[in-house]
């Protein structure tokens, strides 16, 4: 066998085993998801075949080339296996959010065309997104070799609002040295440096109107804005040596970028009263011991706030405990990161609080409220409702043997007095009993039932003391027919009726006079009348004058004429009668 | 006739005590809304009340309710006219004092009447119609002691009954007479509560006369003469002015 036949065999024989290998044709990118402005690199790869009449662009479905195609062939030979490929490269990039398809590429083997899968890129807003063009543009102009530019994340912000601002250095030198820098000296921000490690070249060249720079990041920082109005990241300056060389040390450049201006809004009114400056994207946790507690022994309890806010300038929140409670101020530790996306992470509280009395005691849940920058509103945390059940301390009953110390009643807050409930007592508006007619009825007829009551009385006076006066008045009257008819018995001589007449007249007219009934006129009663009446001589002789009638009505036995008799009884009736004439 | 007389009385007595039971759902609404801390609510309803209604309690709470709104100047008009119903009331007062610290002007309140809390309880406290209701009885003693003085016979017994029945007649008359007092307190335009923010009190009833001086929200003026839309008003200190009586609300 010849050289030639050897070297045609093997040629042969690799091509076979060329043709044996997979033929493979595949797109693929080295992320999926980009911020706008960043690069992504897409690379297809035809593996174990030639090209031949080359493979096809894609379509980019909207993404800008960066840089690019790039081809590079491969050809391996390992454990007498070959190997080669022929890969094309791609930095794309995308100016707007949103979702980004690239189309698949063909490249044609023999008769058969292969096909790669489209790949789908989702391209977010970027935290370093806006690096206006015309910054770019007008620093480039300033000095189209090195020139360096300030973008911030956001041109509006509210206070508190995080920023990022990001420092940028485009070169077209081979070599540069830096000297010194200043930094603008920032007013009206907090500002806090993300970590980048060491400054260097991006891998990819950038392309800006048309001329390839070498970018370095040079620092990044994190700006929250303290006050409103508008404010300024004053330029940076940067001095460099270009091109040093062995022999010189190159020539200074003094380079200086632009001033970044951000309007930065008064967070807006209605804030809550326990707002205290927080901006951003907060979550509350509350850890606390659950169940019961003893007096005198220390609580802890911890508040850890997370999430991507000014977590660094959050002022430690007040717990509203009751006074029973000695609490200190509270530990802090940090997990904070602050990266391009500005800073987040966590901040702990760590309370002790020393309940000092027993009792169950209900806190209610902490509340924090915190601005949202991104729903422009102000948002609470809240979180469960904590309560204490303090049972009796060991070390309090030791020392104080029982007896508690006094402490003052501390007045907490002031507030009205609460509403009456129950029966208010409510009235028709305007109307009072006095002067209404119910009142005038209450006060007039009481007295009205008075003065009837009084005529009533005063007419039934009347017709009484009419009855007895007539009687009275009569008793005369009556006497002097009895008389009369003493006198009639006396001319017919009969004594017997004479008597009793005279006897009748003296009885009845002392009955009527004095308004008696006939059987209550006796000797006592006659004393009693007629006694003041002539030192008792009257009531005496009518006394006599009587009796004397009973016993000659009854006994014939005649002491005196009965004319006497007669004269006698005529004169004490007269007498008695001028006396109480009426 | 005189049958009739008695219960006809004892209905007339008792007439002011029916209206009492009238808007209890409305009340307790109002409650309901004010205890959720729905002042605005418990206001209209406690207002729809005082349309027909009053009493002390009705108006602290309204009073209660303009307090929680922030609107101290009618808060204090409300707790006055509650004082007025009933004198001396220890919670209206109360707030009231809380209420009269956020006033401007700095005014040297009259003193009180010297008896203080004797004299508001001797007028009847919160129960306005209370001497007029001792008037009746007073005057139902005394015609009953002089009827019954009338009717026996004369004893001892006979002049202490006429001697109790003057005594229930001066009593009758001295109750009618702090009734009459009472009613004409509580219905008395005699004082009134400025509400306007700041109002100028001008030397004359006419836009544009002599501004004498400025008085704020929530202070006690008395008032005088009364001309259109003009009112005259005296201060503590003695000083004359007039103002216009919307920006006023009469105690």
């Amino acid at each position: 066998m010849s050289y030639r036949a050897l070297l045609t065999a093997w040629i042969a024989a690799s091509g076979f085993l060329l043709q044996a290998q997979e033929i493979t044709f595949q797109a693929t990118v080295d992320r999926n998801e980009i911020a706008s402005g960043e690069p992504v690199k897409l690379s297809i790869e035809l593996t174990n075949a030639s090209a031949g009449g080359g493979m096809s662009t894609p379509d980019m479905g909207g993404l800008v080339v960066m840089q690019g195609p790039m081809e590079s062939s491969n050809f391996s030979f390992i454990n007498g296996r070959t190997s080669r490929s022929t890969t094309r490269t791609w930095y794309l990039t995308a100016t707007a959010p949103g979702n980004y398809t690239i189309g698949p590429s063909t490249v044609r083997i023999g008769n058969s065309e292969l096909k790669t899968v489209p790949i789908t890129i989702k391209v977010s807003k970027g935290a370093s997104g806006g690096t206006s063009n015309q910054a770019i543009d007008k620093a480039q102009q300033r000095d189209p070799n090195l020139f360096c530019t300030i973008s911030l994340s956001k041109n509006k912000a509210f206070v508190g609002e995080q920023l990022v601002a990001t420092y940028t250095l485009f070169s077209r030198y081979n070599s540069l040295q830096p000297k010194d820098y200043d930094l603008p000296k920032l007013n009206g921000f907090w500002a806090e440096e993300v970590d980048l490690g060491n400054t260097n070249w991006e891998a990819q060249l950038r392309t800006i109107n048309g001329v390839q720079y070498r970018v370095a990041i040079l620092k990044k920082q994190v700006l929250i804005p303290l006050r409103s109005g508008k404010l300024t990241v004053a330029p940076m300056t940067l001095n460099y040596m270009v091109n040093p060389s062995f022999f010189s040390s190159g020539t200074p450049v003094r380079i200086q970028s632009n001033a970044v201006d951000v309007d930065v809004a008064e967070l807006p009114s209605g804030k809550p009263a326990d707002f205290s400056g927080a901006v951003g994207d907060l979550r509350l946790q509350v850890t606390a011991p659950s169940g019961q507690v003893k007096a005198n022994e220390a609580i802890d309890l911890s508040l850890t706030f997370s999430g991507r806010a000014n977590l660094k300038l959050l002022d430690a929140p007040k717990l509203n405990l009751p006074p029973d409670f000695d609490s200190y101020d509270p530990k802090v530790s940090d997990k904070i990161t602050v990266n391009g996306s500005g800073m987040s992470g966590s901040r702990e509280y760590q309370y002790v609080i020393i309940p000092r009395h027993e009792g169950t005691y209900d806190l209610g849940p902490l509340t924090f409220s915190y601005f949202d920058p991104a729903s422009g509103s102000y948002k609470e945390l809240r979180s469960q409702p904590l309560s204490f059940s303090v049972g009796p301390g060991d070390a309090a009953a030791a020392t104080t043997g029982g007896t508690s110390p006094k402490v003052d009643v501390q007045r907490l807050g002031s507030d009205i007095r609460y509403i009456r409930t129950g029966d208010l007592q409510l009235r028709p508006k305007g109307k009072f009993l006095y002067g209404s007619a119910a009142w005038i009825l209450g006060m007039t007829l009481p007295p009205a039932l008075l003065l009837l009551t009084f005529l009533w009385h005063r007419r039934r006076e009347q017709r009484m003391g009419d009855a007895q006066g007539q009687r009275r008045r009569g008793a005369d009257r009556v006497a002097r027919k009895h008389l009369a008819a003493a006198q009639t018995a006396l001319e017919k001589n009969d004594q017997g009726a004479f008597h009793d007449a005279v006897g009748k007249a003296l009885e009845g007219y002392f009955a009527d006079k004095f308004n008696l009934g006939v059987a209550e006129v006796n000797a006592a009663m006659i004393q009693d009348k007629l006694g003041q009446m002539d030192q008792g001589r009257t009531a005496a002789e009518y006394i006599a004058l009587i009796n004397e009638a009973q016993m000659a009505r009854f006994a014939p036995i005649v002491e005196k004429p009965s004319k006497q008799a007669y004269d006698e009884a005529v004169a004490i009736i007269s007498r008695i009668e001028s006396r109480y004439r009426k | 006739m005189k049958r009739l007389l008695l219960p006809l009385l004892m209905m007339a007595l008792s007439l002011p005590i029916a209206a009492r039971n009238a808007p209890a759902a409305l009340l307790d609404q109002a409650q309901e809304a004010y205890a959720k801390g729905h002042h605005q609510q418990a206001l209209a309803l406690y207002d729809s009340i005082n349309t027909e209604y009053t009493s002390a309690g009705l108006l602290y709470n309204i009073g209660n309710c303009y307090s929680k709104l922030g609107d101290f100047p009618r808060a204090i008009l409300y707790y006055e006219k509650a004082l007025r119903l009933s004198p001396g009331a220890e919670d209206v007062q109360a707030n009231l004092d809380m209420e009269r610290t956020k006033v401007v002007d700095r005014m040297n309140q009259r003193p009180a009447f010297t008896l203080g809390s004797a004299w508001d309880r001797l007028q009847g406290g919160k129960d306005v119609d209370q001497w007029a209701r001792r008037s009746i009885w007073a005057s139902i003693l005394m015609a009953f002691f002089a009827g019954a003085g009338l009717l026996i016979r004369p004893t001892y017994a006979k002049r202490l009954l006429y001697g109790a029945a003057g005594i229930a007649l001066v009593a009758s008359v001295a109750s009618a007479a702090l009734a009459a007092y009472r009613v004409h307190n509580v219905e008395q335009r005699s004082e009134a509560i400025i509400l306007s923010p700041s109002v100028e009190i001008l030397g004359e009833p006419r836009q544009g006369s002599t501004r004498l001086f400025i008085l704020h929200q929530g202070t006690k003026v008395d008032l005088l003469d009364h001309q259109g839309e003009w009112q005259e008003v005296r201060l503590p200190s003695g000083a004359v002015g007039w103002l216009p009586t919307t920006s006023i609300g009469v105690i």
